[in-house]
């Protein structure tokens, strides 16, 4: 699982809570500049977003289970975006990961990437003593039928984007407003959740941080957003 | 993934940059995705094509592709209209997977200006630098 290469950097980034059309914007532009070579690490971004649901390429509004009205009450818009996957929902609480790699350099396959992703959320479960495995169903990361980490992601001029998002301790209310990832009967769970008592996100980043390393076989150098193209 | 030495790229196409290739059919010019292209996405479940009548400039998006969670841009090698797309791929994916320079294309172009097609690489071309960037 774990593709080692000797002395491999990535770019490591921790933001806050950052609004989902800032950070897509980011996104966008960082994988143009890594794919014209104005940056030349892969990188990987640390960050929450306040509640927001997304819908993937194929769609997925009819997998939202109340009104426009309702979610505008709510304050919680909803963006069409163009990973992959189906409608989700993120909000502060979830901790989620954009990795900007270069899959044609890494010589990884978007099914090896993918799994590598599964794996460190499976990892940074574990450090919880927090059973999650891969599922069937459904890409992603579950404790038995309930959904503790998504995965989408996007692939333009062989620089992915989007990436993965692990439920540590957010309100799963929204998540009763859609079926999760267009499928019906399941249920979503966070760290939290499982463990019936407080988790800290820090310690979540930390041990995010730590099997990224491992998984991925790299070495995360800490940047700026301005530090990144220095 | 398969090693670059086991890739399969037909001498009598064309390779764009992003793992196009382009095939000279009479007046039209058929397009799909190569061997690595497809290796690398590993099982394709949805294909979103273009209308015919869609013009596209080379290296605009014309397509994606999707396998597990992970949607793919593809970008047209030669400018032109769409003059037919593969419809089979609606329903059979997995043809790109399974034919990817038979029954697995993706859409014929009427080229605008044929002479693009010798600005894309020839299968040695793309062999050597997918082994430069091993």
């Amino acid at each position: 699982m774990a593709h080692a290469r000797a002395n491999k950097k990535w770019f490591f980034t921790e933001l806050p809570v950052i609004d989902y059309g800032e950070a897509w914007d980011l996104q966008v532009r960082l994988v143009a500049e890594r794919k014209k070579g104005v940056i030349n690490t892969d990188i990987v971004l640390l960050l929450e977003h306040p509640p927001v649901f997304t819908l993937g390429r194929r769609g997925g509004i009819e997998n939202l289970t109340v009104s426009k009205e309702f979610l505008e009450k709510e304050g919680v818009s909803v963006i069409q975006v163009e990973r992959g996957g189906n409608i989700t929902f993120h909000g502060p609480g979830q901790l989620v990961v954009y990795p900007i790699v270069n899959l044609q350099d890494a010589r990884l396959s978007v099914t090896d990437y993918v799994e590598d992703l599964e794996e460190v959320m499976i990892r940074v479960a574990a450090d919880w003593e927090v059973i999650a495995e891969r599922n069937p169903i459904n890409r992603g990361v579950w404790v038995d039928l309930k959904k503790l980490g998504s995965i989408g992601i996007a692939v333009r001029r062989e620089i992915s984007f989007h990436g993965m998002a692990l439920n540590v301790n957010l309100s799963l209310t929204p998540f009763s407003w859609i079926n999760p990832c267009g499928l019906e009967g399941i249920a979503v769970t966070s760290l939290e959740q499982e463990l019936g008592q407080k988790v800290s996100m820090d310690q979540v980043r930390q041990r995010v941080k730590h099997h990224l390393e491992t998984v991925f076989g790299v070495e995360l150098v800490p940047k700026s957003l301005s530090g990144l193209r220095a | 993934m398969k090693e670059i030495s086991e890739l399969i790229l037909p001498d009598d196409l064309r390779y764009a940059e992003d793992h196009e290739w382009a095939r000279v059919e009479g007046d039209r010019v058929r397009v799909g995705l190569d061997d690595y292209a497809q290796d690398q996405l590993g099982d394709i479940v949805f294909v979103e094509l273009p209308q015919p009548g869609d013009t596209f400039e080379k290296g605009q998006e014309f397509a994606t592709v999707e396998s597990v969670k992970a949607v793919v841009e593809c970008y047209l090698p030669v400018s032109g209209e769409i003059v037919a797309v593969n419809k089979q791929l609606e329903d059979s994916p997995e043809l790109m997977n399974e034919s990817s320079y038979g029954d697995g294309w993706m859409v014929e172009v009427n080229p605008k200006d044929l002479s693009e097609m010798d600005t894309l690489m020839t299968s040695t071309e793309n062999l050597e630098r997918l082994k430069g960037a091993e």
